[in-house]
């Protein structure tokens, strides 16, 4: 970008005495104090550009006693991240919210406010999102155990020296959970049940005055158990006759905390368990990890590994999108034929998946500096022959079928409208931002890999609506197959390594922080981790995007009908293993 | 009125609901198999040959299944609620005509259960009675979606009755009658899709309407409303809601072919009457098989889009295509 990028000393110039930078070894970007956050905050979005936060989550550094939330704000038009922290102790967290010069920060200051109990001061609406009310604690902090407790980090020494014995045993269920004080689950009834679940939709849109024509608004639970709000993700709408006015999803039915168990996990388990995060697209999963880790060990994946990779995500982002629109055309009331359709391609797809890892879902594929096996010589031939023919016919056809239905566009045009200045304030990314009319692509943005090699375009479009949404999907796909085409002519002869270093069970991570970015399908897909130099990361995050990108379900669905409702998620394309997480 | 006479239309109108019953479990196998075949599936193939014992074991297991009643909703209602559906969808049918007579044991047998003279007058209000059972089920059900499944459905069904209604009149003013078999046997010169396409059009979209098929199935849209107003319906119950949406499946595409295909007339028909149930049996066929068509590959509409489209654009048509062919029928005396 041509504007001059502001150098770091400026900002700690800037609030003398407030920001420092980072000098913990392997840490970088700057510690504000948390009475300054605000101003520094503020600044850095409109003296310095940063308007989009990226991630949000805290860090429970327990031997110093100090609770730690770790920001990374980017430029929309591009560039490397700011990284900012606010140390506060560990005994009384009160960090002050940053959700009004950020809305995108709302679910995620929730999510830290939830796993880790960071109290976010002036948040609108700071309650527990991915655990229900009667957990007691905050999961993530460092001396929370779990029921089962058997260790801090696995391999857990119970399963590896002495006579086995099972946990339940010495830990009988009953006894080892705790719930809030005052808190019975077994007599636990919640007066009003109406009140506990829909309060704050209801406090939101209670009309002030009353009106001549006494109309009653109703809200509608749809979910978790709903046919099409793929998984069990629930959302409290307001309707008012048909027409939305107040919509809050509510997630967490499948969360298992993933963070937590990563935290137990070494390193390279973690691999397998980053495909089980976005079910549908296992090998992106893999990179944004193995790409966050390679930075603290400074790794380098020789050139067939780099190429392997780049093929295996935007097949993987060609898999996502067929399945995506095939799905919003279910959401449309189309009964399964158009997802039948693109469900085909998939399958050939994870045909080739297949053959190169051995799975056709949980991939399990990518290594810290490389991938695990070359993808085989039969396998290739398929690839090539679907990368040059079938697959740009077949999108050829979805678009011949679908684009131009007077049905498909009546329905989608104008629906769920998210203007550009929402899409970046609420932190959205992937199709959903660039269905706004935001260029923003990590793979130019910030490239990763060798990105910058290959020669595509940002796919954008600019209504912001359920029909572009749904364009933009096709656009990349093409994208993603012209970025293929490039791979399978460039990639080096088969033969050359593919994995730098020798196979290795126990890695060895230097201490230190990263956040490795990749453009998902679904959009940026984020992993932070610390690393102490032990064989298990100290923190491990996963920046979701399709949970963040539910930040915005609010603003495109007001107005709407609640018919549309179910079409505006499906255009946001959730896959809840990820929401949940 | 003699006792064989009695007689003989008792075993017809058996006959006539043996075969609409079997013709809706087969309809059931038809509908999965062509869907499937739409959608690069192969459908049904596990019980007997091609899948045909499917609606067997489909019917034996509803019947198995534990029907269960909310605690809340209101029990009468809801149990009457399926048959205020289904017995209108099979008695609409007494009025279609089959064919001509044919001789059995030497005995004239008309093919059809009653020729009344207000044949069409008799479909319009034994179909709007199927509007209560809808809505009734949908109140009942004390549920959310039902409830708006229902309510969608009233509206919905309502609104199209008033231009599937002028759409009838087209075929009435050229034919003279209200009754179906002088319908039928006006048509021996030319079918009236010919003379009446506008209305033939209109008739066809508003009786998707009315069936609540894709891609006008709001009232039970799954996306939306899960299953609409038999959200609640388990078992015997839900199967008879199933039951009436299919019978009325076959009696639309019925309808279709009698008004304005020729109903049972076809070549060599007048001197073999045996043929005309035949010929009608292949026009329903056909009518059914546009019906799956349409569900396999159109997205749903929406409620208001479906409103405006019925209000705004069908009912004016219809009213001018009665007024065109009333002038016209006046004109050429």
């Amino acid at each position: 970008m041509a504007q001059p990028t502001v150098a770091a000393p400026d900002l700690a110039a800037r609030f003398p005495e407030m920001v420092t930078p980072d000098t913990r070894k392997g840490y970088s970007g700057y510690i504000v104090k948390a009475e300054a956050l605000l101003d520094f905050a503020k600044a850095l979005k409109e003296e310095f550009g940063y308007d989009y936060l990226s991630s949000v989550t805290g860090v429970d550094y327990l031997p110093q006693g100090l609770m730690e939330v770790v920001y990374h704000a980017y430029k929309i038009t591009g560039g490397p991240p700011l990284v900012f922290k606010v140390q506060v102790p560990r005994d009384n967290p009160v960090v002050p919210s940053v959700t009004s010069i950020w809305p995108g920060a709302n679910f995620q200051e929730r999510e830290a406010w939830d796993l880790l109990g960071i109290r976010f001061e002036g948040h609108p609406n700071l309650k527990r999102i991915l655990l229900w009310e009667g957990f007691w604690g905050h999961p993530l902090r460092k001396d929370w155990r779990e029921p089962y407790y058997e260790g801090e980090h696995k391999p857990f020494k119970s399963r590896t020296a002495g006579p086995h014995f099972w946990h339940e045993d010495h830990n009988p269920f009953g006894k080892n959970v705790d719930y809030p004080p005052g808190f019975d689950p077994y007599t636990w009834e919640p007066e009003t049940a109406d009140q506990i679940l829909y309060e704050s939709v209801i406090q939101r849109t209670r009309k002030p005055e009353q009106e001549e024509l006494h109309s009653e608004q109703v809200v509608v639970n749809l979910g978790p158990q709903h046919p099409s709000t793929h998984g069990v993700f629930r959302m409290i709408a307001t309707l008012d006759g048909e027409t939305v006015v107040a919509l809050e999803p509510v997630m967490g039915y499948l969360h298992r905390n993933h963070e937590k168990i990563g935290e137990r996990n070494t390193w390279i388990m973690n691999i397998p368990y980053t495909d089980r995060l976005d079910y549908i697209t296992a090998m992106s999963n893999n990179f944004g990890y193995v790409l966050a880790v390679e930075k603290l060990m400074g790794l380098e994946p020789p050139e067939r590994a780099q190429y392997l990779r780049v093929i295996m995500a935007e097949l993987t982002r060609i898999v996502n999108h067929l399945w995506a629109i095939g799905f919003l055309l279910n959401d449309l009331g189309a009964f399964f034929t158009p997802a039948l359709y693109a469900i085909e391609e998939r399958e050939l797809i994870l045909d080739v998946f297949e053959a190169a890892s051995g799975s056709r879902m949980m991939n399990n594929y990518m290594r810290f500096g490389g991938v695990v096996r070359d993808i085989p010589e039969d396998a290739w031939d398929m690839l090539v022959k679907l990368v040059h023919d079938r697959l740009p016919r077949k999108i050829d056809e979805l678009d011949r079928f679908l684009t131009h239905n007077e049905l498909i566009k009546s329905r989608t045009q104008g629906v769920g409208v998210l203007t550009p200045e929402q899409a970046i304030a609420l932190s959205t990314s992937g199709p959903v931002l660039r269905a706004s009319g935001v260029p923003y692509d990590v793979r130019r943005a910030e490239p990763y890999g060798i990105y910058d090699r290959f020669d595509f375009d940002v796919a954008v479009r600019y209504h912001g609506d359920v029909y572009d949404r749904y364009l933009i999907r096709l656009d990349e796909a093409r994208q993603s197959l012209r970025i293929l085409q490039q791979a399978v002519r460039d990639i080096p002869e088969r033969g050359a390594p593919i994995l730098a270093g020798k196979p290795q069970y126990q890695v060895r991570v230097p201490a230190g922080e990263a956040y490795g970015r990749v453009e998902g399908p679904k959009g940026e897909l984020g992993f932070y981790v610390v690393s102490t130099g032990k064989a298990n990361p100290w923190r491990y995050h996963v920046r979701a995007p399709s949970f963040i990108n539910l930040t915005a379900l609010e603003a495109m669905s007001i107005g709407n009908k609640v018919a549309d409702l179910v079409v505006i998620l499906g255009s946001i394309d959730i896959v809840l293993g990820e929401v949940d997480r | 009125m003699d006792t064989t006479l009695l007689l003989e239309w008792t075993i017809k109108a058996v006959i006539l609901i043996f075969i609409l019953l079997t013709g809706f479990a087969y309809l059931t196998l038809m509908e999965r198999k062509v869907l499937a075949r739409i959608q690069v599936r192969l459908g049904p193939n596990r019980a007997g040959p091609y899948g045909l014992l499917q609606p067997v074991a489909d019917g034996i297991k509803l019947l198995f299944k534990e029907s269960i009643i909310p605690a809340k909703a209101d029990k009468v209602i809801f149990v009457l609620a399926p048959l205020i559906t289904v017995i209108p969808a099979l008695v609409i049918n007494a009025v279609l005509p089959w064919g001509r007579t044919v001789t059995v044991f030497g005995r004239q047998v008309s093919l059809y259960v009653a020729n009344i003279n207000v044949a069409l007058l008799y479909v319009m209000a034994i179909a709007s009675i199927a509007v209560y059972g809808v809505t009734l089920a949908g109140w009942s059900s004390n549920n959310k979606y039902a409830l708006l499944g229902g309510l969608r459905s009233a509206a919905q069904m309502i609104s199209y009755e008033l231009a599937l209604g002028l759409s009838l009149l087209g075929p009435v003013l050229l034919a003279g009658s209200l009754s179906l078999v002088d319908i039928v046997e006006a048509q021996r010169r030319m079918w009236y899709i010919v003379y009446q396409p506008l209305a033939a059009v209109i008739f066809f979209i508003t009786s998707v309407a009315e069936l609540n098929r894709a891609p006008f199935d709001l009232p039970e849209a799954e996306q939306e409303l899960t299953a609409g107003y038999h959200t609640e319906y388990s078992g015997m119950k839900f199967a008879l809601f199933y039951m009436a949406e299919y019978v009325k499946m076959i009696t639309v595409s019925a309808l279709f072919a009698v008004l304005f295909l020729g109903g049972y007339l076809g070549p060599f028909e007048s001197q073999y009457p045996w043929l005309g149930p035949i010929y009608l049996v292949l026009k329903i066929l056909v009518g059914l098989y546009v019906l799956i068509w349409l569900r396999a590959t159109l997205p749903r509409f929406r409620y208001d889009q479906l409103m405006r489209l019925g209000w705004k654009v069908l009912f004016p048509l219809a009213l001018l295509n009665v007024v065109v062919t009333a002038v016209i029928v006046v004109l050429m005396g």
